[in-house]
């Protein structure tokens, strides 16, 4: 069998395979190599184990694991955005609605994967959409450990060509994905802007807090007035899709519905949008009579409008306003900045965010004079005959033997008459109340404050705890209030400013000095006055409803039952006089404002007020103007409205025809022109 | 030196009897070596056709063909090896280098570059990979250079000779820049210095100074600010050892292979529910990561029989050593069978996160021709030293 050529090969002599004379030595087998092959079958026994070790424990022990990370891995979950609830006025008219538009959205974890394409996509999808790099790649870190969802680079309302231009490049740009998405759309534009709020993204700190309720990255969110109070009713809850995905994010499925979305339930105001509306034109009439009386530093004001009987807000305006179109699409400092919506600009645009009818605080000034006259009463300090003497100016002995008194002085320098409570509304004499506001300083320590206690009842210094934030409790100065409030830490001259001293009292009579009020507050005080005595609870939302817009008529779903008016204790006879003293202070001939409200049908009663200047502040006098109607009627009142022009001048000026244009709208007509002097001809 | 084995080439020639007796050459042949790599070439087309099958769109069995015509190819160069007497790579040893370092020198200049790396020789219908055979001659040549330093291998000398002339070809190499291939390469290098019987202390010394260079590479020098390799391939090497410092970046193909392998489970996912392989999360799925996808789709049992597979080649060839015939064939058998196990070892570790990242493929799996041709030939050495060995020939004959 063998053949020569391999015998001789073996014995290393034969001519087929010559012995190598280098070899000197035949080869052999020897132990040593039988050593270092035994090595080298070791290594590969052992390399194999490795190998057989670690595929059993990643197969057969963690298999399942792995399975599920190799489907998560496949796996996109998409938001299906829930269309969130509208919010109509009172008669159904939608304040705000929702308009479809188109978002691009990227997906960080189906972006490429290195580093160089990454940037190079973005710097692309930057081109197209206008959107800077630096911004995608801060907000995709802040998805941080949440790849899955998705970021969104930009909204719009309208599918704009470059929103077209990635759409139709899909291919190009791996992660990014075009999807319909709802938008708010404000029906009237700046209307009631304060009030209604705003929608975004929820924010890190937002999501932080309120994970626990249910909210999820990529949510909006109301920002602010009633779209956050509310924000649980209209936001609904977003539905889940699912789709695979291969590792470029290209879709290998068709979407699945995991579970379906749920649109927010839209609520109803109490708001009116044409009383609405009549109000922030009014307020503009305002502060234009104001600049035609010169006060040319006249620039903002707020007016309440509110039912007295149930305490529904029929009207609150605030001036200035901004657009929240700003808030819909793309948010960029710059169109913020143009409405005064960030700290730079805010001062600039005097505050268009703040919502002055409830954040903004301002002493009451003459306003106030029917809660001192009603406390005085309520106290015995003065009866519905008492007559007081109203005398250009009103001094107070010194607490300090030596100094001469302080004198306090009244607006009308020649008034000098005696008169009783009615008249001295009417006529809003200050050294009348002054006196009353010194009989409160003078009484002995076991009477309390029954000024500041019955303004407590009457629910000023505390927030009002209308449905609307952020809301002021303004502040009712007590003695106990200057104790706390000036400490050796906070005022080098804090020995005396801590005590309560006369003028306290006295210019508090007034609604001066250290007092300040919301409208919302002074306009609940008002209904008080207007619906015998109760308190009311002010809200803005009277229902959920379902449908409404321009499909159907709202259906109402489910109503919000406000609190209840509280009545305060208040002697009906006592509240009879002050609400005589408004309603001559609108009809008699010494009435501050007769002029505007005295041919009015139906009639109306109320009270200027001329918040003193404070020259710290750079502040004129601020116009109030506080009034409700009908009054004197057999038909109880049905609104109150409370008005104030910053910097306005006298009440009678600016605020009473502001306030009166909104009556003016409520009750659907117009100032008789009849002619002065002939009395209420009409009512 | 030359003349003389030039005269002693005429031998060569003058008997007619081997082919007469063809049929005891053939029951010379190791046969188990050949069913178990006739074996893996089958199992690794089967494996390439279910992890290629959605790669080109419409036509599922396009690697396959082509692996398949590689792997026809690859099986007449065996045959034609295998009746080539090894010691012929001896006498011609030189020129085997020269050739070798001539056709890396040429990819260098001409080669065409691909993903980072200038390794392929583009010669129209066939991209070739001169370093995948460069394995082979390498070991050839430096068993031919030991085999005739037999006398003096406890020469320090002799080994550092030996080193000299392997840092050639491993250069040339490192510089495509492949360094997987040049890591076989001085894996190969360090195989037949332990099968040529170079000393224990000559290998000690060795494998501290490889160490000392595997620590200055990646880690003393770029902390000194040199960076002798490229971020990408140095985060590759050590990436492994935390693979889930940088999950998007670098570690990115082991952390998806590791869960391609992981949820192949014990039975697979087979070839149509392997999403990672389908879906692209896999990289490389049919080359450098194929053993993944094969783990993926067909289950610890299908990596089972792969495995064992090759360990029967190993052993095979283990076999062949101790039965060469001379000095040289056992020396060149070593040099193959380790360098076929670090490259089985190496990648079948970066699929499942043991070993670092390099573009090593799968013996007789990974899709490509050079490395299938190359892989085969191999073979053929090995069969060429066992049928003129002396084991399996004493046995034989009694």
């Amino acid at each position: 069998m063998a053949s020569s050529g391999f015998r001789a090969g073996r014995s290393g002599s034969n001519r087929f395979l010559p012995p190598d004379p280098r070899v000197e030595e035949p080869y052999r087998f020897t132990p040593q190599l039988a050593l270092r092959l035994g090595i080298l079958g070791a290594v590969a026994l052992i390399v194999f184990g490795i190998l057989f070790f670690r595929l059993w424990a990643l197969q057969v022990l963690s298999g399942p694991q792995y399975l599920h990370a190799a489907l998560d891995n496949q796996v996109r979950s998409i938001r299906v955005p829930a269309e969130r609830g509208e919010i109509f006025d009172r008669n159904g008219y939608p304040l705000v609605a929702n308009v479809g538009g188109t978002a691009v959205e990227l997906s960080p974890a189906d972006l490429p994967k290195t580093w160089p394409a990454r940037l190079a996509e973005l710097r692309q999808l930057s081109k197209v959409l206008k959107v800077p790099v630096r911004q995608m790649l801060v907000e995709i870190k802040a998805r941080g450990n949440d790849p899955i969802t998705p970021v969104t680079v930009r909204e719009s309302v309208k599918r704009d060509a470059p929103i077209n231009y990635i759409y139709e490049h899909e291919e190009q740009f791996p992660g990014v994905r075009v999807v319909p998405t709802f938008l708010r759309s404000y029906t009237y534009g700046p209307l009631a802007s304060q009030l209604l709020g705003y929608v975004s993204e929820i924010s890190p700190a937002q999501l932080k807090s309120l994970r626990k309720y249910g909210y999820q990255a990529g949510d909006t969110i109301g920002q602010g007035g009633l779209e956050a109070t509310y924000d649980r009713y209209l936001r609904g809850q977003a539905g889940l899709e699912q789709l695979t995905v291969d590792s470029l994010g290209h879709p290998r499925s068709d979407l699945v519905l995991v579970r379906p979305q749920k649109p927010g339930e839209s609520i109803r105001l109490t708001l009116d949008l044409k009383l609405q509306r009549a109000a922030e034109n009014a307020i503009r009439y305002g502060i234009g009579l104001a600049y035609g009386n010169r006060q040319y530093q006249a620039n903002g004001g707020a007016i309440v409008a509110l039912d007295p009987r149930d305490g529904s807000i029929l009207a609150m305006a605030s001036y200035p306003a901004y657009d929240p179109r700003v808030y819909t699409g793309r948010v960029t400092t710059k169109r913020l900045a143009a409405q005064g919506l960030t700290g730079a600009t805010a001062k600039q645009m005097n505050y268009p965010a703040l919502n002055r009818a409830i954040d903004g605080v301002y002493p009451a000034g003459s306003t106030w004079k029917p809660v001192t006259a009603l406390a005085a009463l309520e106290t015995h300090t003065i009866s519905s005959s008492t007559e007081l003497p109203c005398t250009p100016d009103f001094s107070v002995p010194s607490q300090y033997p030596g100094f001469p008194p302080q004198v306090f002085k009244n607006v009308d320098p020649y008034a000098d008459q005696m008169m009783n409570l009615p008249t001295a509304l009417a006529e809003s004499c200050d050294t009348w109340f002054y006196r009353v506001g010194y009989d409160f300083y003078n009484m002995p320590p076991s009477a309390g404050h029954p000024l500041q206690a019955w303004a407590a009842k009457f629910g000023f210094g505390k927030k009002t705890g209308v449905d609307v934030a952020p809301e002021s409790g303004g502040l009712l100065p007590t003695p106990e209030w200057r104790k706390r409030t000036f400490t050796a830490k906070t005022d080098p001259n804090w020995r005396i400013d801590r005590s309560w001293k006369p003028g306290d009292s006295v210019q508090l009579a007034i609604g001066q000095k250290d007092l300040l009020v919301t409208p919302l507050q002074m306009a609940r005080f008002y209904a008080l006055l207007a619906n015998g005595g109760r308190l009311v609870q002010p809200h803005l939302v009277q229902d959920v409803v379902e449908g409404g817009g321009g499909r159907s008529a709202p259906r109402v779903k489910r109503r919000f039952i406000p609190a209840a008016p509280q009545p305060v204790g208040l002697d009906p006879t006592a509240l009879a006089v002050v609400n005589d003293g408004l309603f001559q202070a609108t009809h008699s001939s010494i009435g501050t404002s007769q002029s505007v409200f005295r041919n009015f049908y139906p009639s109306i009663a109320g009270k200027t007020g001329t918040a003193q200047e404070n020259p710290q502040t750079n502040q004129r006098d601020q116009s109030w103007w506080c009034g409700y109607g009908p009054a004197q009627s057999t038909e109880p009142p049905q609104i109150v409205v409370c008005a104030i022009i910053e910097n306005g001048g006298f009440g009678a000026d600016a605020a009473a025809p502001a306030a009166l244009k909104v009556f003016q709208q409520f009750f659907k007509s117009s100032t008789q022109t009849t002619p002065l002097g002939s009395g209420a001809a009409t009512g | 030196m030359i003349e003389a084995v030039d005269t002693r080439a005429k031998g060569l020639r003058r008997p007619r009897s081997e082919s007469v007796d063809l049929t005891a050459f053939l029951g010379r042949l190791d046969w188990i070596l050949l069913g178990a790599v006739a074996a893996l070439v089958g199992y690794g087309l089967w494996a390439i056709g279910g992890i290629t099958q959605h790669d080109i769109p419409g036509n599922p069995g396009y690697y396959v063909v082509r692996q398949g015509v590689y792997a026809a190819i690859g099986a007449v160069a065996l045959v034609a090896v295998v009746f080539i007497d090894p010691e012929y790579y001896r006498r011609h040893k030189r020129v085997i280098y020269v050739g070798t370092l001539s056709v890396m020198l040429l990819v260098l200049m001409a080669g065409t570059v691909s993903r980072h790396s200038k390794r392929w020789l583009d010669l129209g219908f066939f991209r070739f990979q001169p370093s995948e055979f460069g394995k082979l001659l390498f070991v050839l040549f430096l068993a031919g250079f030991l085999a005739d330093r037999a006398r003096r291998l406890g020469d320090s000398r002799t080994v550092l000779q030996t080193i000299g002339f392997a840092a050639g070809p491993i250069l040339l190499v490192f510089i495509q820049p492949d360094v997987g291939t040049a890591m076989v390469y001085a894996v190969a290098l360090a195989a037949v210095l332990f099968v040529a019987g170079t000393r224990w202390t000559h290998l000690a010394v060795l494998g501290a100074g490889a160490l000392a260079f595997i620590l200055t590479v990646l880690w003393i020098l770029p902390s000194a600010g040199i960076h002798v390799l490229k971020p990408y391939q140095q985060s590759r090497l050590t990436g492994f050892t935390n693979p889930s410092s940088d999950p998007q970046g670098a570690t990115y193909n082991v952390r998806e292979s590791i869960n391609a392998v992981g949820a192949g489970g014990l039975s697979g996912r087979g070839p149509k529910g392997a999403t990672q392989t389908n879906y692209h999360f896999l990289p490389e799925h049919a080359t450098d990561f194929a053993f993944a996808s094969l783990a993926e789709e067909r289950g610890f049992v299908g990596v089972s029989i792969l495995l064992l597979l090759y360990l029967l080649v190993v052993w095979r060839g283990l076999k062949i050593v101790s039965a060469a015939r001379d000095a040289f064939s056992a020396i060149a058998a070593g040099g193959i069978v380790v360098a076929f196990l670090f490259q089985v070892f190496v990648n079948v570790g970066m699929a499942i996160g043991i070993a670092p990242v390099t573009g090593i493929p799968l013996p007789f799996v990974s899709v490509g021709g050079s490395a299938m041709i190359a892989n085969l030939l191999a073979v053929g050495v090995l069969e060429a030293i066992h049928a003129r060995g002396t084991g399996p020939r004493r046995r034989l004959l009694r």
